[in-house]
């Protein structure tokens, strides 16, 4: 029996706008989140980010209030119950409130935008989502990463780089930002805001001081292209995944921001031999890769190890299973290897 | 007030995905988008599938995609049961006539249309459970995928029936799909919230108590049971049990206690606590309507209204979900209701059963203690 049959086509995984757009909206610290739709569909997502948090030792909360809407509201329309939700989440001490709407609200028609419009006394913001119907997960991010940007007005530029778009939901999201923040002080460049991680919203109006913004990966070139177009400011369209590819990101962002790479270069291409030579023991084994997500990015930097460790890679389902992960620079790479060892030796 | 903070409980669409995922011979297939498929398939671990519905499909209709997803899985042998999300439960498309072509069973369980528990008991009403006088043995019901007791309460009872050479005879709802249509004329039950409502229900299982009247219902209705090994057993393990309370009496005050908590679930860790400890039951904050109990309590669906609860009756021990781990405050607290995320569980406990009061009580004591001991 197939336990978790992958859907015929894969466009048809991408998930939901609903909680790409939540996956940002809930890390602006002291905003609610109003999911407009039955309450199923917030403790799904609840479910699922506090989950995720638990298992980033996180305790925070995400702070989602649904609108509760049950078969009445869906004859009769929802925007009564969105008005009064509004109402109730308005009242409290909060610096911003995104009101995201679901498949069933945009199937009944709810005109959301007008409900949002009317004076709440702090700012609500609507992302524009609709469940499955709005999109997948990735739209999800990047509408509400824009929606949020326009808080933002343009302002003096200062020597940070921003990162932008972090994928919260990753198990490694704290992880892979050290490794990036580790390349940028090579180039001795400092973080200006992750936008949108664990974010204040006093934060938000320096958005555009950064000298350069750097996308977690290229599904957020249209969010990099807006920022671009409303502050001047050039991005990097993915954290670098791989040995050679971390060394371009360094001599691209260094290119971006007027450094030159070549102390740093050394630096990381010393930390690679390094770890190669580790890796020494498992020079010219043989395996297959596997993993649930091989992008095309992730296999390239883990075809890259392999070559390097002459490490024979075949299609042989036999072979010892080799986990290729999404890695994020060279210190990705080195916890795949990891993982590798421990199959090779297993 | 209906609209609601951080919600702590799954929808309908979920609980059918529960009944039927429980059944071996039934392809379930969840007719609507990733996003409604992905989180039964992440709390149920069970086979799901999915017909992945997309905008387009919306618009000019799913039927071709419901044709393709159901046509991929007819050679397997099992009968297909669809679920329907909200989406398509709204725009109402017919779809009965090409399901009824293929034999497969709709249920219409979408999300708005209530909790898990009203999904579980609809998919279960469709498909039509009968009892059959020569079935032998006893129906075990209450047995659910979404209950991260369900498996460890499956094999306590299961080793009670047998201690009492009573024949087990349909699980609801883990069973092979044929067994639905042969139950015994007699059940009993483990988790109280997700009924069968299939034959004479004899009794539950939750507490020494009700279990003691359960087997005596089952003695005086099956010949050749021999209820005497489990009553022993009983006997030896309530000593031990109020052995050990009594010791934690000499040096600790009872605890007071919140639970959070299915009403049937509740119901049981309140009673067994103030049985065997003298607990102060402070409230049940209950995920479903419940029937009538001593103990105060009512509906908590939202983690603020959690947190405030917890605040309000500041007892010493929480019993709950990784939900209300994240508001105890320092409390002594222990996991006993879904989800239970942040720790592993690999064992099959039952809260069911003997060895299911043992665990209640050893879990309130081990939490209680390490609560108490100082910091060194």
């Amino acid at each position: 029996m197939r336990l978790k049959p992958s859907p015929t086509h894969t466009s048809r995984s991408g998930g939901c706008t609903l909680t790409g757009a939540l996956s940002v909206t809930t890390h602006l610290r002291n905003a609610a989140s109003v999911i407009h739709g039955p309450r199923g569909c917030a403790h799904h997502n609840f479910s699922l980010f506090h989950a995720t948090q638990l298992d980033n030792e996180k305790v925070t909360i995400p702070d989602l209030v649904s609108s509760a809407l049950e078969e009445g509201d869906i004859v009769f329309g929802g925007e009564a119950a969105l008005a009064r939700t509004l109402k109730a989440v308005c009242d409290r001490d909060v610096a911003a409130v995104f009101v995201l709407s679901t498949c069933v609200v945009a199937t009944i028609g709810d005109d959301v935008a007008e409900v949002c419009s009317r004076d709440w006394g702090v700012p609500v913001i609507p992302v524009p989502t609709a469940g499955f119907l709005g999109g997948t997960f990735h739209d999800g991010v990047n509408n509400a990463l824009t929606a949020l940007s326009d808080r933002a007005e343009p302002c003096n530029k200062n020597l940070s780089v921003n990162i932008i778009g972090e994928k919260n939901l990753e198990y490694e999201v704290r992880e892979n930002y050290t490794e990036v923040v580790r390349l940028l002080a090579l180039l001795d460049l400092p973080v200006g805001i992750r936008f949108v991680h664990d974010l204040s919203s006093d934060e938000i109006p320096l958005l555009g001081a950064a000298r350069l913004n750097i996308l977690r990966d290229p599904a957020l070139v249209p969010v990099g292209d807006h920022l671009r177009q409303r502050f001047g400011t050039p991005y990097i369209p993915s954290f670098p995944a791989g040995f050679s590819d971390t060394l371009a990101f360094i001599s691209s962002v260094a290119a971006s921001c007027g450094r030159d790479p070549e102390r740093a270069l050394e630096i990381e291409q010393s930390l690679q031999a390094g770890i190669l030579s580790d890796f020494a023991d498992i020079n010219n084994a043989k395996g297959v890769f596997s993993g649930p997500v091989m992008d095309s990015g992730s296999t390239r930097a883990a075809r890259e190890a392999a070559d390097a460790l002459h490490i024979r890679v075949s299609g042989d389902k036999k072979a010892r299973s080799l986990p290729v992960q999404p890695v994020v620079g060279t210190s990705g790479v080195r916890r795949m290897l990891h993982r590798w060892r421990r199959a090779i030796h297993a | 007030m209906p609209e609601c903070d951080n919600p702590l409980w799954p929808c309908a669409m979920t609980g059918a995905a529960a009944c039927l995922a429980g059944f071996d011979g039934m392809s379930v297939v969840i007719h609507g988008s990733s996003g409604c498929y992905y989180y039964p398939t992440t709390l149920l671990h069970a086979p799901l599938h999915g017909t992945f519905i997309l905008e387009n499909e919306v618009i000019f209709g799913s039927e071709d995609r419901l044709r393709e997803v159901i046509g991929g899985l007819a050679g397997s042998g099992n009968r297909i049961a669809v679920i329907t999300t909200c989406v398509p439960a709204i725009l109402g498309e017919d779809i009965q006539a090409l399901l009824a072509e293929h034999g497969v069973l709709l249920v219409d369980s979408p999300g708005f249309a209530g909790d898990a528990e009203a999904g579980y008991a609809k998919a279960l009403s469709r498909l039509s459970p009968q009892a059959d006088a020569a079935t032998e043995g006893v129906n075990i019901d209450g047995i659910c995928l979404l209950d991260p007791f369900h498996k460890g309460n499956l094999q306590e009872i299961r080793r009670l029936l047998a201690m009492a050479s009573i024949p087990v005879a349909t699980v609801f709802c883990r069973d092979s799909l044929p067994k639905i249509h042969t139950a015994a004329a007699f059940t009993i039950g483990a988790n109280g919230d997700y009924p069968g409502h299939v034959g004479k229900f004899l009794g539950g299982t939750l507490g020494p108590g009700t279990l003691q009247a359960t087997f005596g219902e089952l003695g005086n209705t099956f010949e050749g049971a021999d209820i005497d090994p489990v009553l022993r057993e009983l006997s030896q393990q309530e000593e031990e049990i109020v052995r050990v309370c009594d010791k934690y009496l000499r040096r600790f005050d009872p605890p007071s206690v919140v639970i959070f908590a299915g009403a049937s679930y509740a119901e049981f860790i309140a009673r067994t606590l103030v049985q065997y400890l003298d607990a102060d039951i402070r409230f049940m904050a209950l995920r479903n309507n419940g029937g009538p109990s001593r103990f105060p309590g009512g509906l908590v669906r939202g983690l603020n209204e959690a947190r405030f609860c917890i605040e309000q009756h500041d007892p010493d021990l929480v019993i709950g979900s990784s939900f209300e781990r994240s508001v105890t405050g320092g409390r002594a607290f222990i996991g006993m209701t879904p989800p239970l995320r942040g720790t592993v569980r690999l064992s099959p406990v039952p809260l069911a059963g003997i060895n299911g009061t043992l665990f209640c009580i050893e879990q309130v004591l081990n939490a209680c203690m390490d609560n108490s001991r100082p910091v060194s």
